[in-house]
Formats: C-alpha cells, sequence, structure tokens
C-alpha cells in the first residue's frame, strides 16, 4: 500500500527533470551543436561536403571583410547598449519614485510596443527617419533647420537610433527592478546622517542599482548583435553588420557551412558578453551584501 | 528511473503519431503548395481553382531569387509542390534534379491561349532541356531605369546615368550581387554578362564600389523601394521590379517615367515548374494550366504591371534590347564579392 504512491511521485519527479534538463537540451543545447558540426563541413558550388575542416574559420580570420565587420558591429551594440543605459535609467529611476497603480501602468504602456511587430515599428521608424521623412520635415516646419539633414538617413547612425529606440524596454526593466529592490531604509539614513540628495543618488542608489544596469547592458547588447534586419531596413548602403554577412551566407551565396561558422563566432562573442555581464554585475551586487 | 519514463513514453509517442498519420493521409482534401512572387497566386484565382478541383491551396511568397533556392534546396523539393521561377535560375534547379519534367498535354491551355512569342516552347530559351518540358511561361518584365521626371530634365539612355555625381544619394539599388555584377558589365561593353571572366569580374567591381557613393539604399522588394521613395529625394531607381514597380510608385503619387537602357536591358521570364518532391503532379499540372487562361494574363497585367505570357501588353518597346537573365558562372563568388562591396568604407 505504500509502495504505490512513492512509486507515482518517482514517475512525476522524473517527468519534471526530463522537462527541466530535455527541453533546454533538445531545443537549445542541440540545435547549437548542429550549428557547431555544420561549420566544420564545406561547400564547393552548391554541393555541401560533409567532411571536418577547419577552412571556414580560417577564412573568417584571414579574409580582410569579416574581422573588420565584427569589430564595427560590437562598437555599434556597445554604443546602442550605452545609449539604452543613458536614456533608460532617467526613466527607470522616474518610475521607481512613482507610488501606488501608477507606476504599473506606466511601466505597462512601456511595454505594449514590445506586443507589436518588429517589423511594423522598423516601417515606422523608417518614414520618421527617412530624408522627407516625420522628423526632418517636422525640423524644417518649426524653422529649426532648412535643408533636411542626411546624419540619420540610411547609415550606421540611423541603425544605431533605430536599434537603441526598439530594445529601450529592455533596458528600462532590469533597471527598474534593482531600483525597486533598494530598501527605503537606507534611503532614510542617508538623509538621516546628513546626505543631500545628490550623495544619497550617488553613494547609494546608483552603487546598488548598478548590477540592474549590467544586466540591462548585457541585454541590450546581446539583442542587438543578433539583429540583421534593422541594418538591412535603415542601413543603407554603409551599414553592413555582421548579422548582415550571416544572413547572406544562408540566403545569396547558399553557404551554410561558413554561415554556421560565422554565427558560432558571434555565439561565442555573446556568450563573453553574458559572462562578463554575470561576474561584474555579480561583484557590484556582492560588496554591499 | 529516467529509463522508466522514457519506456512509458514511447509508445504513447508511437501511438500518438499514428493517430496524427492515419486522420491526416485519405481523409484530408487534396493539398497543392505553391511557391510564388507576390500577384502570381492572387487570393480570388486560388479561390476559383479550389472551387473547381476541390483542392485546398497554401500559398508562401517569396522576396528573392535567393529564399526560393533556399527554400527549395533546402528541403530537396518536399515542401512545395509547384513554383514560379525565371528561365535563368530554373538551368540550376534541372541540374540538381530538384524540379521534373512536365506533361504537357495537361496544359492543353499553354498551346491555346499564349502568346506567338511564348506558343512554340521549344523556341523559348531555357525551358526545355534533352527534350523534356521543364517549365511552362508564365510572364515577363525588363529590368529598367526608373527616373524622377521632377528631378531628370532629359530620359536616362544608360545604366551609366546612376553613377552620375549630381545624383550622390538619390539612387535606389538594388541589394542583389548577381544582377548588379550583370548590368555593370553591359555598362562596361561586355557582351555574355552571365559569364564573366576573371579581369571583367574585377572591373565590374571596381565600378560597383564607386556607384557606393551615389546609393541611398539597396533594397530587396518592390513595397519597400515604394516606402523609401515617398520619405526621401530619389532621383533614380534601378527598377529590378520593373512595371510592376512603376505602378507601385504611380499609385503612391510619384512623378516617375520607365525606360530600357541602350546597352540592353536585363529582363526576365518567370515561369512555373514542378518540383520533385511534388505530393500530385496532376494537381500541380492543373494549377499551371488554369494560370494560362488570358483572363488571368489579362488581371497580371492589369494588377501588376508584368508583360503576360497570354494576354497582350506593352512592356517594352519593339526595337527595346531585352537580355534575359541566365545562370551566372558562380553565384557564391559574386555574393561573397557583393559582401566585400557592401563591407568597403
Amino acid at each position: 500500500m505504500t509502495a504505490k504512491p512513492i512509486e507515482a511521485d518517482r514517475i512525476w519527479r522524473g517527468i519534471a527533470l526530463l522537462a527541466a534538463y530535455g527541453l533546454p537540451i533538445f531545443f537549445i543545447l542541440l540545435p547549437l551543436c548542429g550549428f557547431l558540426v555544420y561549420s566544420l563541413f564545406w561547400v564547393e558550388g552548391t554541393e555541401l561536403h560533409y567532411e571536418l575542416t577547419l577552412v571556414n574559420y580560417r577564412r573568417f580570420f584571414t579574409d580582410e571583410i569579416y574581422v573588420p565587420v565584427l569589430r564595427q558591429t560590437v562598437v555599434l551594440c556597445l554604443e546602442v547598449a550605452g545609449l539604452c543605459i543613458a536614456f533608460g535609467y532617467p526613466v527607470a529611476y522616474f518610475l521607481s519614485g512613482l507610488k501606488g497603480r501608477k507606476k504599473y501602468t506606466l511601466l505597462m504602456l512601456l511595454l505594449v510596443p514590445l506586443l507589436m511587430s518588429y517589423i511594423i515599428k522598423m516601417y515606422a521608424i523608417r518614414s520618421i527617419l527617412g530624408g522627407n521623412g516625420f522628423l526632418n520635415r517636422s525640423l524644417i516646419a518649426l524653422g529649426i533647420i532648412d535643408q533636411p539633414l542626411t546624419f540619420f538617413v540610411f547609415n550606421l547612425n540611423a541603425v544605431l537610433l533605430t536599434l537603441s529606440v526598439l530594445l529601450l524596454p529592455f533596458a528600462i526593466l532590469p533597471i527598474f527592478l534593482s531600483l525597486e529592490r533598494i530598501p527605503k531604509n537606507l534611503l532614510e539614513a542617508s538623509a538621516d546622517l546628513g546626505g543631500s540628495n545628490a550623495q544619497s543618488f550617488f553613494r547609494v542608489i546608483l552603487p546598488l542599482s548598478l548590477p540592474g544596469v549590467i544586466s540591462a547592458a548585457t541585454f541590450v547588447f546581446v539583442l542587438a548583435i543578433g539583429d540583421f534586419l534593422t541594418p538591412q531596413m535603415v542601413g543603407g548602403q554603409s551599414g553592413f553588420t555582421f548579422g548582415r554577412i550571416i544572413y547572406s551566407q544562408f540566403g545569396t551565396a547558399f553557404n551554410w557551412p561558413f554561415g554556421s561558422a560565422l554565427s558560432v563566432i558571434l555565439a561565442a562573442v555573446v556568450i563573453v558578453a553574458i559572462l562578463v555581464g554575470a561576474r561584474f554585475g555579480g561583484e557590484k551586487a556582492g560588496v554591499h551584501r | 528511473m529516467l529509463k522508466s519514463v522514457i519506456r512509458g513514453a514511447l509508445p504513447m509517442l508511437a501511438a500518438a503519431t499514428m493517430l496524427a498519420m492515419s486522420s491526416s493521409a485519405p481523409a484530408m482534401a487534396k493539398e497543392l503548395r505553391v511557391l510564388a512572387w507576390q500577384g502570381y497566386a492572387d487570393d480570388d484565382w486560388v479561390k476559383a481553382f479550389e472551387k473547381e478541383t476541390g483542392a485546398d491551396v497554401k500559398v508562401v511568397f517569396i522576396g528573392s531569387d535567393d529564399e526560393i533556392w533556399a527554400k527549395i534546396k533546402g528541403s530537396e523539393g518536399k515542401d512545395f509542390d509547384v513554383m514560379a521561377v525565371n528561365t535563368g535560375q530554373l538551368q540550376r534547379y534541372i541540374d540538381a534534379k530538384l524540379v521534373q519534367p512536365i506533361d504537357l498535354s495537361k496544359i492543353p491551355d499553354q498551346k491555346a491561349n499564349q502568346l506567338p512569342i511564348f506558343n512554340d516552347l521549344t523556341k523559348v530559351k531555357g525551358v526545355m532541356r534533352d527534350g523534356q518540358l521543364y517549365a511552362v511561361p508564365f510572364c515577363f518584365d525588363s529590368i529598367g531605369i526608373i527616373y524622377n521626371t521632377d528631378e531628370v530634365k532629359t530620359p536616362p539612355t544608360s545604366m551609366d546615368v546612376l553613377w552620375d555625381p549630381q545624383y550622390k544619394g538619390k539612387v535606389l539599388a538594388y541589394d542583389n550581387g548577381e544582377h548588379n555584377f550583370s548590368f555593370t558589365a553591359l555598362t562596361q561593353g561586355v557582351q555574355d554578362p552571365f559569364h564573366l571572366t576573371a579581369e571583367q569580374m574585377a572591373a565590374a567591381k571596381e565600378k560597383l564600389l564607386k556607384l557606393k557613393p551615389n546609393v541611398l539604399s539597396f533594397y530587396t522588394t518592390a513595397d519597400e523601394a515604394t516606402q523609401i521613395y515617398k520619405n526621401n529625394d530619389i532621383a533614380l531607381v534601378w527598377a529590378n521590379y520593373g512595371q510592376q514597380q512603376v505602378k507601385s510608385l504611380q499609385d503612391a503619387g510619384a512623378h516617375v517615367a520607365y525606360v530600357n537602357p541602350k546597352e540592353g536591358a536585363l529582363s526576365w521570364l518567370d515561369t512555373w515548374a514542378v518540383t520533385v518532391g511534388a505530393q500530385d503532379k496532376d494537381l500541380a499540372e492543373q494549377w499551371i494550366n488554369f494560370l494560362m487562361s488570358k483572363q488571368i494574363g489579362a488581371q497580371l497585367t492589369e494588377r501588376t504591371g508584368f508583360g503576360s505570357t497570354t494576354a497582350p501588353s506593352s512592356n517594352a518597346k519593339p526595337d527595346d534590347k531585352l537580355i534575359y537573365v541566365e545562370t551566372v558562372e558562380d553565384p557564391t563568388k559574386r555574393a561573397d564579392l557583393w559582401n566585400e562591396i557592401k563591407a568597403a568604407q
């Protein structure tokens, strides 16, 4: 009589374990390994050769375009992360200072853009940024400029701006959460000890919210570096990024192994970014514990 | 413990699979999976065809030749039954045995309705090989220059106008290495732009690098080009989608005109082909026959601006030089060179 429930219990625990380990293994780890294996094959014309070789990786390091484009893309994505923090932090700070229902209503409003299709947002941004787009026409109508500005029209600046706008919610959320977790009595203590508002902010709030800032930066960087549509849509002739090259290997060039090798390299960059973020963010949090 | 879970789960999984298979196979209606360009499988045609045959039609629209290749080659032809493809591209599908011969007797409307230049399929370059028919022509167009009549006062005569410094930042070019090398080679007087020698390729690359400062953006679809045109100051468009693009721009209120370059306009002839993975070859041929009606041909021209192969249209002047695109010597090489051009600062 006692054996049966235990047996059922064990089965359930087995299923839970299978779900916990099985899903990530089947849907994340195995596809990634697939990329890794594919990156060791090679292509000749339209023929795929299933022989192991490092030729794709050698090509990445020796060809004159791939490393510079990757470097340029990493710099771009760091700038995107920087912009998102610069604009996201004040918003998150303002939000966390609000009281009650207003706070969460505003937070929800900020997250609404995440529900919209990426392509629609991109088209909207493109009609705002164009040479005769909304922004230029508004500036001309207001008499601020008389010729349309071109520095944000179909170039890397446009990519930077668009990615920052699209990814801003991903920066606001983690910063907001880390600000929310700061105990109010710390601020009261700071005030009691004669600290001004600025002092409280720079010596208490900012250090304590840094883990949130780091994870926000990591989020934004990782999402930005994997993006291949934004540069195509708003990058014009100069906004060429690493994601575009990978995309072209699977479409135009039909060189899946080389595309896989480039993806593996990109994955390595992303993993390094996440590790750096985790380590840096963790240390900061640890100091104050 | 894990073992017992798996042992328990396997029969269940097998049972579920069998259940799914038995319910899907015979009872369901016939299904036709179509891979097509926008405008080749409009809703009303699809509905009429479904009504006529009782089949269930699933259409997937593509945005580029490369996407068709990736989809068809990626599934070895198993994901689609019938596909739209131009005569140049068709050759590599025949080479790779991704398409199968078509039985023309199942497509009686081809003989009955097609215009004289397409009626004798043995005389249409590229659709036959070794006495077998692999594709039926559907529509055609040329790749000319669209120019903004408010800005470009004298109609251009050659693609060389795209390099004119006065149009700096006002040119919309197309994001495709193959075509860009071909049309550039034509401006350099090359006879066969589809099979470039190493020197011709290098010369075309040099010239394309010099095109970049004039280009505002490289577009991929006609809709995209129209949207960019509306929000920017554009003088010239390399019109990959020909009349379709002219129409789209005019609908958007743009003042544009169209001209085929004197060195020869790259042109395409789109066809329907049946994949080797076709589930129901008869149904695929019925689909092709259905699209050979004069009414659909006229509707096609009216809606998209393409020249139909069944209804007369005026897509090219009689003395225009049209050069039907062929498979290029090395698509991968051209794609790599195009990436280098785009990556250049």
